[in-house]
Order: structure tokens, then sequence, then C-alpha cells
């Protein structure tokens, strides 16, 4: 024990904090903007910075917007980082909730069997349409996060992770199965499923955004109650929050943002378990700072995985965060004695 | 809001066992939940907190009003009652101030940091604010606990032996405070193995007895019908509660030792 002889004052505390996290703010706002900047000029084509700026700007004329210049910046640049950046941000978003929900640090959309929902819905769309993909991933994602709910209901939480991933590992020899009686559409779901932002439409962009609104912001909105909920032992329902309420309505959204993500750009790994235990011991546990900066570190991060998944050939950008994601998680887990 | 007394008849906790006869818990007094092992202290605990389903009835009852405890919505329970449980380990790095804190949570205010530093004081972890919980011993993750309820400020406050991790002079600090708390208006019930505390701290005691559960397969009914003759669950005042009434519920003789100022104290007997 080391003996304190001055006692820090709350507002002396308090004022620290928030000068911490301002800080981080405004350093994760740089790296936005660079990342954002060296995607939007960098590509087969380079184009000048000034010149982005110009092109970016609303007031571009009408024939302006037509040239190659322009479309190449405006409709393949952008959305491009947009769904890199929109998609991190849904995963890390779904990993702090689902960890704080479940008190367990390894659960993210994977652990739970909600991301091979969305594969295995997605793929089952891919036999029919390609425009079926989202919906229906949007479908096995719900189907598996209540089939995990549904087995796990009376038991304790940890049996909720352990039936995750033996529906995880159900849905994937699905997804194994599905491709292996593809025929002619296996080259389509392979590719899909490796994950990638290459050629994100515009619309993608859009409808992750979406997604990214309405399964971050509730959660933001629950962020002490979700406080309450993390520290166990029924301290929520002592603190009058409507635990099962809560748990059901969070992992609804969470899986919906996943599933848009994933049908999207197919299965992007270990972001959502990254961010958030890479967050955790620089601004603390407490979830409306959390959550608001693990979108945004989750969208930088997977704008750069992305950006030197291309710079590398245009490698699959779930190969790249989860070759880059693996180690440095053990390295996490290894320095924290425990990861919490 | 103060006097919220709890009453209780043929209630079963829990998923059915055990059954609870009949009892009443008065505002205003520092009541003991005492009993052997497995007689049922934390579960008629978390189902006066209403965290177990049960059948039978419980009702709390504030000024004239009387209201079935589970038709009470849990955010309004979050404003009535609060609880520090056995297990004390918090499953989140939070610092002890943001701990304290979230006890505020069911009042939906803002700017309480007088109420979180006043609990943190009486809960003697002001020194621990900016630790984090992970990172305490259990006494004093106990005692940071025991401030959040603090904070809560709830009408009823249920204990779930608070001072199992606590030394010597911390358990007379937190009983002090149980009783000047519960002095204050509120209705405290606190449940403990060291009948000492009830004697010394404590205005009534309710005791329960040992659990049936072992008994049940052989003889259900004769089982049943000696609870209801013998009386348990037990509540007095704790000046009934001497050797025999001890004996009665723990099943051994116990002796009383006397202090020099003269307080009475009990333990089992010593050859």
């Amino acid at each position: 024990m080391t003996a304190v002889t001055e006692k820090p004052s709350l507002a002396d505390y308090k004022t620290a904090l928030r000068g911490r996290r301002l800080q981080f703010a405004a350093l994760l706002f740089c790296a936005l903007t660079v990342i954002a900047f060296w995607r939007l000029s960098r590509g087969d084509w380079p184009i000048p910075v000034s010149r982005v700026f110009a092109l970016l700007s609303p007031f571009l004329s009408g024939p302006e917007r037509m040239t190659p210049e322009a479309i190449v910046v405006r409709s393949v640049r952008l959305p491009r980082l947009l769904a890199a950046v929109g998609t991190g941000g849904v995963l890390s978003v779904a990993g702090v909730v689902l960890q704080g929900l479940l008190l367990n640090p390894l659960a993210e959309p994977y652990t739970l069997g909600i991301a091979a929902g969305a594969a295995f819905g997605g793929a089952l769309g891919f036999m029919v349409h390609s425009l079926w993909v989202t919906p229906s991933a949007f479908a096995g994602a719900l189907a598996a996060l209540w089939a995990v709910q549904g087995m796990a209901w009376r038991s304790s939480r940890g049996h909720l992770v352990l039936t995750g991933i033996v529906v995880n590992a159900f849905l994937s020899a699905g997804v194994t199965f599905l491709k292996a009686i593809a025929d002619d559409r296996l080259g389509a779901i392979v590719l899909w499923l490796m994950g990638s932002f290459a050629g994100a439409s515009p619309t993608a962009a859009l409808w992750v955004w979406g997604a990214a609104a309405v399964s971050a912001l509730p959660p933001w909105f629950w962020g002490r109650e979700l406080d309450a909920v993390s520290l166990g032992e029924d301290r929520g329902s002592l603190l009058g929050v409507d635990e099962r309420r809560l748990r059901g309505g969070l992992l609804c959204l969470v899986s919906l943002g996943t599933a848009a993500a994933v049908g999207s750009f197919g299965i992007i790994g270990f972001v959502g378990l990254v961010v958030p235990h890479l967050l955790r011991p620089l601004i603390g546990p407490l979830h409306r700072p959390l959550l608001f900066f693990a979108f945004w570190t989750g969208g930088c991060l997977t704008a750069l995985a992305d950006g030197a998944a291309q710079s590398l050939g245009e490698l699959p950008v779930g190969v790249v965060t989860s070759l880059i994601g693996g180690p440095f998680f053990c390295w996490i887990l290894l320095r924290q004695d425990g990861g919490l | 809001m103060n006097n919220l007394s709890i009453r209780f008849s043929r209630l079963e906790a829990g998923y059915g066992i055990p059954v609870f006869s009949e009892g009443a818990v008065q505002p205003g007094k520092l009541t003991a939940l005492i009993g052997p092992n497995g007689s049922g202290k934390t579960t008629l605990l978390r189902t006066f907190a209403g965290l177990l389903p049960y059948k039978g009835s419980l009702t709390f009852e504030t000024t004239g009003e009387v209201r079935e405890v589970s038709r009470i919505p849990r955010r309004e329970m979050g404003l009535l009652v609060g609880m520090v449980p056995q297990q004390v380990q918090m499953a989140a790095p939070f610092t002890v101030y943001d701990a304290v804190a979230l006890g505020r949570l069911p009042h939906r205010s803002r700017g309480d940091d007088r109420l979180v530093l006043e609990a943190a004081a009486d809960a003697d972890v002001e020194h621990l604010l900016f630790r984090r919980v992970t990172r305490l011993s259990t006494g004093e993750a106990q005692r940071v606990l025991l401030a959040a309820v603090l904070a809560q400020d709830p009408s009823l406050l249920l204990l779930d032996e608070p001072t199992s991790a606590q030394d010597p002079h911390q358990t007379a600090k937190v009983f002090s405070l149980l009783k000047r708390v519960a002095g204050s208006g509120k209705t405290v019930v606190a449940a403990v193995h060291d009948v000492n505390l009830a004697v010394v701290y404590a205005d009534v005691f309710l005791a329960l007895k040992k659990s049936l559960e072992g008994e049940m397969k052989d003889d259900v009914k004769g089982e049943m019908k000696d609870v209801k003759e013998s009386g348990f669950p037990l509540a007095s005042p704790v000046e009934r509660l001497d050797g025999e009434v001890l004996e009665r519920i723990y099943g051994v003789p116990f002796d009383p030792y006397v202090s020099p100022k003269g307080a009475k104290v009990w333990h089992t007997r010593v050859n």
C-alpha cells in the first residue's frame, strides 16, 4: 500500500477526466481527417488533396460532377470510406454493448453467433438473388440471437456465450454446406464472406450509417443503465433497471447493426472484440464515453485496414483485421492479466 | 420517502422452498435477520428486493398505501429498495466514485455529487474515491456497495451480511451507521451470522428456522406443522434474544458473557 498524503478533489478528478477525453477526441478527429484524405486522394489514380476538397464541395456545378475525377472521388472513394467507417463503428459499438450486457469480456457479434447467423442468412439470400442478401442476413442474425437466447433463457449468463459458440459452429457448418451446393454462385458467396469494401455503393454506405444510428444511439441513451447492468450480480435490477427488457431490446438493435454490416460487406472479424478492450484502459468503462469513442475508433481502424487491404492488391479486409487483430488481442490480454 | 413496512404471509420464496409462514418488518428500526446456514436469509432478502418470483403475499406499506411487491414496476423498486448483496465483486473496473454515483441512477437527477460524497464518507470509502473497484479488497468493495446504497437513499435497505469482510473496527462503524440510518425513519434489514451484532446493535430480530429442504422428502406435512407450531419466523425485540431462544434457533447451547460494564453477549457453550 502506498501512503496517500494528499487527496485529489472530485473537481480536480473531473477536470482531468474531461481534459483527457477532449484530448482523445481531438486526436481521433485528426486521425479521421488524415485517414479520410489519404483514402480519398490515394489509389490507382492519385488525386491531389486540394482537388479532392474542391470536388467534395456540395456546390459543384452539374457538368463538373460528371468528370471522371469527380465520379471517382464522389461515387467510388467516398462511399467506400463511409462504408468502412460506419461498419467499424457499428461492430465496435456492438462489441461494447454485448460485453456490457453479458458481463463477458469475450462477447462480440461473433462469439454470440449473431454474425454467423447473418452470414448464413446472407449466403441463403445469395442463392436466391443478391438483393436478398441484406434482409435475409438480418433475419439470420435475429434467428441466431433468438435461438441463443431461447436456449440460454433459464440458465446463467455463461450459458449464453456457450450456446452462442454452439450456434456459431452449427451455422458455420451451414454456410460451408451452402458453399458446397452453390455451384456457379460459389465465387460470389466466397468473395462476399471474405469481406470487402471494394465497390461499396452509396446506397450500401447510407444503409450502414442508418444501421449505425439505430444500433448506436439507443445504447448511448441507456448508457447509465448499461453501466449498472455491467457491474453484474443484479446491480441493474436493484437500481431499478428492467434488465430483461434492456437486454432484449439492445441485443435486437445490435444484431440489426451487425446484419447490416455483414450483409453489405461480409465478415469483418475482431473489430468488435479489439476496440472495446483497447479503449477501456484509456477512457474507463463508463458506457457513454466508451460508446462514443468505440464508434469513431472502430471507424478509423476499419478505414485504415481497408486502406491496407487495398494497397496490398485488394485483399479481403476481413483477412487484414483478423491478421492484425488476433495477435493484437492476445497482447492486450497478456498485458492486462485477464482483459478487464 | 420513509416509513415503509413489510408484511408477508405464506410466502414461498424463490422456486418453492423455503416457506416463510408469517412476518412483518417495521420502519425506523434495525432488524437483524438471523438463522442457521441454509435457513433462507439470503432468499428472503432477495425476495424483499423483488429479485425472485414468489407465491403467497408480500406487501410494502407506506402511509396507508398497501402494494403487492410483484406488482411494483422495477423502476420504482429502484427508489424503494436498496441492497448490499453477499457477493461484492464487481465485474467492470469502474472507479469507486462512479460505482457510488450509480446509486443515484433511480433518481434520474443531476448534480448529486454532494450526496455521493456524503455516502462515501459515511461508508468510509472517501479515501478510495478514484481507485478501480476491481482493485479493492473484499472489505473495501463491500463498503463501496454500502456507500452506493446510501447514495441511492431508498426507503428500505437490505444488507446481506454487510460486515462479513470487515475488521472489528469497521464492523462497529458499519452497524452504528445502520442504526443511525434506521433511526432516521428508514427500514433496515441486515442478515447476520454474529448473533452479538444483533444483540448489541439491532432493535428487533427476525429468526428463521433451519432449512426444510433436507427433510422435505421424508415428511413434508409433519415438518410443515412443526415449523408452524414452533413459531418461526420468530420476530421479537432484541432484548428477548437470550440463551433459550438462541438454542431454539441454532440447536446448540449458548452461555452469556458479561462485559466489565455490564453488557451481555452470547457465545456457544465452551467446555
